[in-house]
């Protein structure tokens, strides 16, 4: 009972950030979909200048399958989905690493720590408010995707193709969510712990990208999340590195949960490393 | 004694923050059903002792117990006897008066009797629902933590400087609200560095310096005038406490690191006490009426304090 109590009101009052993030990327799909009529018009002279880009350019547009956004998939896969896991995994940044650190900061956990709820009660029922708000996200998300689908003539995807590749923007976001909920109880600062953690998601993109075009890097970008995302996952989705990337999620939040339960709530302005 | 027979309860109580000492083999009871007050300046550790008897720190040693309950393994039993009301009152900005009482009230179990005594409070206190938080004066949000330390008439009520920043009248009722409280039953602790209202609230009352308790008085038993607490510095030998029991009117009541300086509580005639100093070689002699201010003075002196940073330069 007290879990759901924590968790209606932890979501609730974060239901204005939460469309912050989920009406552009709402937008985003309504806008980017229907562009595609024109790269099908304009495929035969779009082609050749794709062919002509450097390996390295065209790392970051799929490398040697960068020609395949002239497909309808892999349109979306490129044009869409290549940067919805930066752009979700620094929400997960600041979701993660302000999910009890970001109140504990302010001083507000003192005085709610205070009601008879456990730690884990209160862990419990705010990783769930982070876990639905990231569904929440990705819902808009999804339906950007079905308006911008059906706005345009040359796509034919239906819903269910459109999901596929969302269960793995999930699972990516989730870890670092709770990556960076993990520092943010180990670190000095909830603000270290969520630059940390955007750090790693920046670098992981760059290398990952990178990895098309250095095969040198592919050794690095293998401990990327980001290199487990499946963009291309509307004809069928892999759900060895979804459920990969789960495990290591919930991984972080029982060792998380662990800490918290053990550490000293911190007094406002102080801070230390703690592991 | 039983420690389940006190309120709270703490023996040897240590606590560090990495190397700062915050609180020193603190010991205390504090009887059920009782005001008792937490006198100190800030950095006194106040707020530490009543953030380890709700479980948001642990300490580094010792035992401590509220109602016979140790707050490590028993936090949720112990926090739905307890209100609490921080030093340091922070809330979600972002929400209504409204909202938050609600959330607060759910948190405590939401039953009518609580919601109700929520609002009758807010109402007593002049508290508008409707505005956010974050459009609040400091002691409008003050208010807001009064009432939810008391709305569930707890057991214990945990009161870090209740009335700061509270307009004179407000302060009034607080007080007010807090005497209606002992007597229900609850048992109030009640930190705070005002001389005045410890004077008025509290049945007793601690000093702490330092991470410690140095001395605990009844706060009646310094209305007396003719309680005089008088401050000696020896040169050589000083007296020890089977040398005073000859004097029924005087007590030890502090002894000070540098073993050359003690406090000692005269009560009537000083004739005795000075034949009795007289055996001895006075360095200094400094004597004051016992009141809060006078008494929590004495601790405060600046040759006291530099005796603890000589005591802790030897550490």
């Amino acid at each position: 009972m007290f879990v759901f109590i924590v968790f209606k009101h932890s979501y609730l009052r974060s239901l204005k950030h939460i469309l912050g993030w989920a009406i552009p990327l709402l937008i985003l799909g309504v806008i980017t979909l229907p562009f595609y009529d024109l790269v099908a018009e304009n495929e035969k002279q779009i082609r050749p200048i794709i062919r002509g880009l450097s390996p390295i350019i065209k790392s970051f547009i799929g490398g040697e399958l960068a020609e395949e956004m002239l497909t309808p998939q892999g349109y979306i896969s490129q044009r869409y989905f290549s940067f919805i896991p930066v752009m979700l995994g620094l929400f997960g940044a600041i979701a993660g690493s302000g999910m009890l650190v970001g109140d504990e900061e302010k001083g507000y956990l003192d005085l709610l720590m205070s009601y008879p709820t456990s730690r884990t009660t209160l862990f419990i029922g705010r990783l769930t408010s982070m876990i639905l708000s990231i569904f929440t996200i990705i819902l808009f998300g999804w339906l950007g995707l079905l308006i911008g689908v059906l706005k345009s003539d040359s796509l034919d995807f239906t819903g269910g193709q459109l999901i596929l590749p969302y269960y793995s923007v999930f699972a990516v976001t989730l870890f670092f969510a709770t990556f960076a909920l993990f520092l943010s109880l180990i670190m000095p600062s909830r603000s270290s712990a969520a630059m940390t953690t955007g750090i790693l998601v920046l670098a992981g993109f760059i290398v990952t990208s990178l990895s098309a075009a250095i095969p040198d890097l592919k050794s690095f970008a293998m401990f990327s999340p980001i290199t487990y995302f499946q963009a291309n996952a509307m004809n069928g989705l892999n759900i060895l590195p979804v459920f990969g990337l789960l495990m290591c999620s919930t991984m972080l939040s029982i060792l998380a949960c662990l800490k918290f339960k053990a550490r000293d709530l911190r007094i406002i302005g102080e801070s230390g490393w703690s592991i | 004694m039983k420690k389940t027979n006190f309120a709270i309860f703490s023996e040897n109580l240590t606590k560090y923050y990495g190397s700062h000492l915050a609180l020193e083999n603190l010991n205390l009871e504090v009887n059920k059903g009782e005001i008792f007050g937490f006198l100190g300046p800030n950095g006194a550790g106040k707020t530490t002792f009543i953030r380890i008897l709700l479980d948001l720190i642990r300490p580094t040693q010792g035992e401590i117990s509220v109602f016979g309950l140790n707050p490590s393994k028993n936090s949720v039993k112990i926090r739905r006897l307890c209100g609490y009301l921080p030093g340091e009152l922070r809330l979600d900005e972002n929400v209504t008066v409204k909202w938050l009482i609600k959330y607060f009230t759910e948190l405590r179990g939401d039953d009518s009797k609580t919601a109700k005594k929520a609002y009758l409070l807010c109402e007593r206190l002049k508290l508008d629902l409707n505005p956010k938080i974050k459009n609040l004066s400091k002691g409008n949000k003050q208010k807001i933590g009064i009432v939810a330390a008391f709305m569930h008439s707890p057991d214990l009520l945990l009161l870090d400087e209740p009335t700061s920043g509270l307009d004179p009248l407000i302060q009034k009722s607080v007080i007010e609200i807090v005497h209606e409280a002992k007597n229900e039953g609850s048992t109030i602790f009640f930190s705070s560095h005002i001389f005045s209202e410890i004077k008025s609230v509290t049945d007793r009352f601690a000093i702490v310096r330092n991470g410690s308790i140095v001395d605990i008085q009844k706060t009646s038993g310094l209305t007396n005038d003719s309680t005089i607490s008088v401050k000696a510095s020896f040169i050589g030998n000083i007296p020890n406490s089977n040398d005073l029991k000859v004097l029924t009117n005087v007590f030890l009541k502090h002894s000070f690191s540098d073993e050359q300086t003690m406090i000692f509580q005269v009560q009537g005639s000083m004739s005795s006490f000075l034949k009795f100093l007289s055996k001895y070689n006075v360095d200094k002699l400094e004597t004051t009426s016992e009141g809060i201010e006078e008494l929590f003075f004495s601790y405060y002196s600046t040759s006291h304090l530099l005796c603890d940073q000589k005591d802790n330069i030897s550490k």
